[in-house]
């Protein structure tokens, strides 16, 4: 008996002794179940990592930058939470490697899926932030509540200074500049006052003490020479 | 050779298997060991472990049957089998390099496909098969196989290896011309 003609008797002899066995339909269907959960819980990482970044550039008020110029522009590059949206990114790429044991992943090409799942964590993310959740998680960080991400959420109250990034509340108004203090309630190095020369073309009038404002600029010698201001309504401290 | 004329479709056959009809996975095995051989020594080229890897083929597909959807063909499930234990016998020998991650699936592809009745390039293309085929990448080598030798449509060839249907087109459209540009040379 040639080699070839002992397949089936090997694998019948092999099913009859017990060596192979069928795995059930609950192992299958279990397996399948196990997949959809990675995968929904990558979705939601990325969700969460993606409003994440959002919430931050919102809350840190980073977006101002975004209406000041080129050299605005830069510093908003400089200070995007990178690591965040690239948590993000490695979410979806694991998203595209669970959802490729499907048919239809694999069915779609590689970059098809990735756009898929990239416009479904955007079109989430963007969502998660017109909900309360990221306030909450800032809030129960600033109370020394938060465990594990407590440090990530604490960091949106960075002051940034070294990039040229000033926060504060107006004590006083003159002419063309304005005085501004920090005050992070940690009584460290970077609580103190500026005083603050408006950008050309910037009207001071529309200011008030007491307001609370972001500023972009140089530090020379104890002034600020801004190259953008905006009121800043959200909670900076 | 009985076994190979019985009336009852694969997929039927299959759903008598998940219901523990081991008469019914004799008949599977009787239809398919010589496909199964003859592309894994086309895949493998002369190989002696053909015949175990083979036997392999048939082990995971009676432990994984109750995986198989019974309202789908059965060729691309089996197949699908082999060309994993195919390429992971390639890996284990490591006589060609086999790239994890599939380049040729990264971008999108139009799907369309060759005219399959044109039986004069079908015959020029088992000249050329003939010829040729060994010289070819794994890659390349195995579309050929599926698509000229096993006769298998390119949806169907999709679902064995996990790619867009663009994708087999591509891949076949490159293998053929990297066949004919070999047979010339040679």
């Amino acid at each position: 008996m040639s080699k070839e003609s002992e397949i089936k008797t090997n694998v019948f002899a092999k099913i009859r002794a017990g060596e192979i066995s069928m795995r059930s339909r609950i192992y299958f269907i279990a397996r399948v179940a196990l997949l959809l959960a990675l995968v929904g819980l990558a979705i939601l990482s990325a969700m969460f990592f993606l409003s994440f970044a959002l919430f931050s550039i919102h809350q840190s008020g980073q977006e101002f930058l975004l209406g000041f110029g080129q050299r605005g522009l830069l510093a908003f590059f400089e200070l995007f939470p990178w690591w965040s949206f690239c948590t993000t990114v490695a979410f979806i790429f694991l998203i595209d490697f669970l959802l490729r044991y499907f048919k239809f992943g694999y069915r779609l090409s590689m970059l098809e899926l990735f756009l898929v799942a990239f416009v479904v964590v955007m079109i989430a993310g963007i969502g998660v932030t017109f909900t309360p959740l990221h306030a909450i998680l800032l809030d129960t960080a600033d109370h020394n509540a938060l465990p594990v991400m407590g440090p990530l959420y604490e960091k949106i109250h960075d002051s940034h200074q070294e990039q040229g990034i000033y926060r504060g509340t107006i004590s006083s108004i003159q002419n063309t500049a304005f005085v501004i203090s920090r005050d992070d309630n940690d009584k460290d190095t970077d609580d103190g006052t500026w005083t603050v020369v408006s950008p050309p073309g910037f009207s001071t009038t529309t200011l008030y003490v007491g307001e609370r404002v972001y500023v972009a600029g140089t530090l020379m010698g104890g002034v600020v020479e801004a190259y953008g201001v905006s009121e800043f309504a959200l909670d900076s401290r | 050779m009985a076994n190979t004329q019985d009336p009852r479709t694969d997929e039927v056959l299959a759903a008598l298997v998940q219901g523990n009809n081991q008469e019914a996975f004799g008949v599977l095995m009787d239809r398919y060991q010589a496909k199964l051989l003859r592309y894994g020594r086309r895949f493998l080229a002369q190989d002696d472990s053909i015949v175990d890897v083979v036997q392999d083929v048939f082990i995971k597909a009676y432990e994984n049957i109750q995986s198989f959807d019974a309202t789908r063909i059965f060729a691309p499930w089996i197949y699908r089998i082999a060309h994993n234990a195919f390429v992971n016998e390639i890996r284990r020998k490591k006589r060609e390099p086999l790239l994890y991650v599939d380049l040729d699936a990264i971008l999108s592809h139009p799907s369309y496909e060759f005219d399959p009745a044109a039986d004069e390039e079908r015959t020029q293309m088992q000249t050329l098969i003939n010829r040729g085929l060994d010289a070819l990448a794994p890659a390349y080598k195995e579309v050929i196989i599926l698509y000229y030798i096993e006769d298998l449509s390119y949806q169907e060839i999709s679902d064995i290896l996990q790619v867009p249907v663009g994708t087999v087109g591509v891949r076949l459209r490159r293998a053929r011309k990297a066949l004919k540009d070999y047979v010339e040379r040679i």
